[in-house]
């Protein structure tokens, strides 16, 4: 109907009312949904996991001496339940970095023959200077741990 | 939009009758839910409440075998995990452990309501024995699960349990190393508690709790507004002159009635839980008994009647008297259901039941 065809003495037609049924329809159906809302939240909640279970410390762990890894040495440790990767190459001297292959979460070894830090798995080779990838089928390079010298021993400090 | 919703409501009809097609589910449901309950049952819920709280605790118990880890050194801290640590823990932990209390309370209480209207009786009585079974195993479950936490209070309480059980004559010895695994409450005992808890008991009690069910199904409840608790009976006295026993459909109504209790057991659980959480004691110590140890409250009647009759004799009462409660059906020779034409079972079991609560009062405050 045109808006200049409106009879505008007449008022409009009034919406439908709603009707006890529906309404009724309508909160019993609210009630289930927020019960098993209600229900559902912890419940999935409870499943995820905290996250704080996981998280260092942040204070500094020793590993061991500085005799402990000569040049062309290198072993892995625990920091805090964590494996940590420690290596003393000529040309990147003492570095720290976290022994869990980026692959498929295997742990690396030090190959003192090659002088990389390699993964049993699948084969992955990591530069022990940088923690990149040399070859193989890590997608990214091992997370770097900052490592200190105090006197003759020596400190990873977990992230 | 008319004719969006003509098609979401034939996707559904037609996956009912892929579905229908192939297994019968209409005839199935119809079988299961189109029974009628009489009219006058106001007291019946007690048994689904209990069926509401197994539930809640076959699911909080799954979710707390998650985090939970069964050995001496591990259990304590993985609790405290579960409580401190873990989304929601708290209240996880703390609804089983209400859920726990409140599912042998509603199962007496369902015992009591079937024994006093004698639902019990002819044809009902294998009803009777499996209702009776669930009780036991829910008790087991108790004792069982009481156990997991292993602090100081778990320890002992099932040292001295399991001590009792040692007490029996001419089996003690082997029922003690039975149920510990050993001489003594050790590693063994809690892996052979926690597998029978997460295992033995689910699986018996789900068998019993269907056959159990499946007899309520067949024999249609026991009209507590007859004067006999049977359907097929032949009506006593003036009895013969009562009119035809008024009905009530199970689908939708009773369901709607036992869907409301169970969510107002449901609130009541979340508030429990909330304002009451479970605790935890310092972990066990096998070389310091702490003063007052004493068992849940169920089994406070027990722990209390041992301080004051022969050990034989408070070991061996519960035996004989669950016993007796098991087979008692069998020997009931009186036909009336109504509970003043039975004073005699009204007698004894108030007087059963007076000393049950007198003595547990007195253990929790001895």
């Amino acid at each position: 109907m045109k808006e200049e065809d409106r009879d505008l003495t007449q008022p409009d037609e009034q919406a439908p009312a709603l009707s006890r049924r529906r309404l009724i329809t309508y909160l019993l159906g609210f009630s289930v949904v927020t019960t098993l809302a209600g229900v559902l939240t912890p419940i999935i909640g409870y499943l995820l996991p905290s996250g704080q279970a996981s998280a260092g410390t942040g204070e500094p762990v020793k590993v061991g001496a500085t005799a402990d890894f000569p040049v062309g040495r290198g072993k892995v440790v625990s920091v805090q339940d964590k494996p940590v990767v420690v290596a003393n190459t000529a040309e990147g001297g003492l570095k720290a970095f976290s022994a869990i292959c980026t692959h498929l979460g295997c742990i690396v070894e030090w190959d003192a023959n090659r002088r990389i830090i390699a993964c049993p798995c699948h084969d992955a080779h990591f530069n022990p200077v940088n923690g990149a990838v040399i070859s193989g089928p890590a997608p990214s390079p091992l997370p770097e741990f900052q490592l200190t010298v105090q006197g003759d021993a020596l400190y990873v400090t977990p992230s | 939009m008319e004719c969006t919703m003509v098609t979401r409501k034939s996707i559904l009809w037609r996956t009912w009758g892929w579905l229908d097609d192939r297994y019968q589910l209409t005839s199935l449901l119809g079988a299961l839910l189109h029974v009628e309950i009489p009219r006058t049952a106001r007291t019946y819920y007690l048994g689904g409440i209990t069926l509401f709280f197994f539930v809640v605790q076959a699911t909080t118990g799954i979710l707390l075998s998650l985090y939970y880890q069964p050995t001496p050194d591990a259990a304590p801290g993985s609790i405290l995990f579960i409580m401190n640590q873990v989304n929601f823990g708290w209240l996880i932990r703390s609804i089983h452990s209400w859920s726990a209390t409140c599912m042998v309370l509603f199962c007496i209480l369902h015992l009591l309501r079937v024994f006093i209207q004698g639902a019990y009786k002819p044809p009902h009585q294998m009803t009777w024995v499996m209702g009776t079974l669930l009780l036991m195993l829910t008790l087991a479950f108790g004792f069982t699960g009481y156990l997991l936490p292993w602090d100081q209070r778990a320890f002992w309480a099932t040292t001295v349990g399991t001590e009792i059980a040692g007490a029996v004559p001419f089996i003690g010895e082997w029922l003690l190393a039975f149920l510990r695994g050993g001489a003594d409450v050790t590693a063994h005992t809690l892996t052979r508690f926690y597998g029978t808890h997460m295992l033995v008991l689910p699986a018996s009690l789900g068998a019993a709790l269907v056959i159990h069910l499946v007899f309520v199904h067949q024999q249609g409840l026991a009209d507590p507004a007859r004067p006999t608790g049977g359907r097929g009976e032949a009506p006593v006295g003036a009895a013969a002159s009562q009119p035809k026993r008024r009905l009530l459909p199970f689908f939708p109504n009773y369901m709607l009635d036992e869907f409301i209790a169970w969510y107002l057991m449901l609130a009541a659980l979340i508030v429990l839980a909330s304002i009451y959480p479970a605790g935890l004691e310092a972990p066990a110590d096998p070389l310091h008994t702490p003063e007052h140890i004493k068992p849940e409250w169920y089994f406070l009647f027990l722990y209390q009647g041992l301080k004051l009759v022969p050990r034989t004799v408070g070991v061996l009462a519960p035996f004989v008297g669950g016993l007796i409660l098991l087979v008692f059906p069998f020997f009931d020779r009186n036909p009336h259901a109504f509970p003043r034409r039975r004073p005699i079972a009204m007698l004894v079991a108030a007087l059963i039941l007076i000393a049950v609560v007198g003595l547990s009062v007195w253990g929790s405050s001895s």
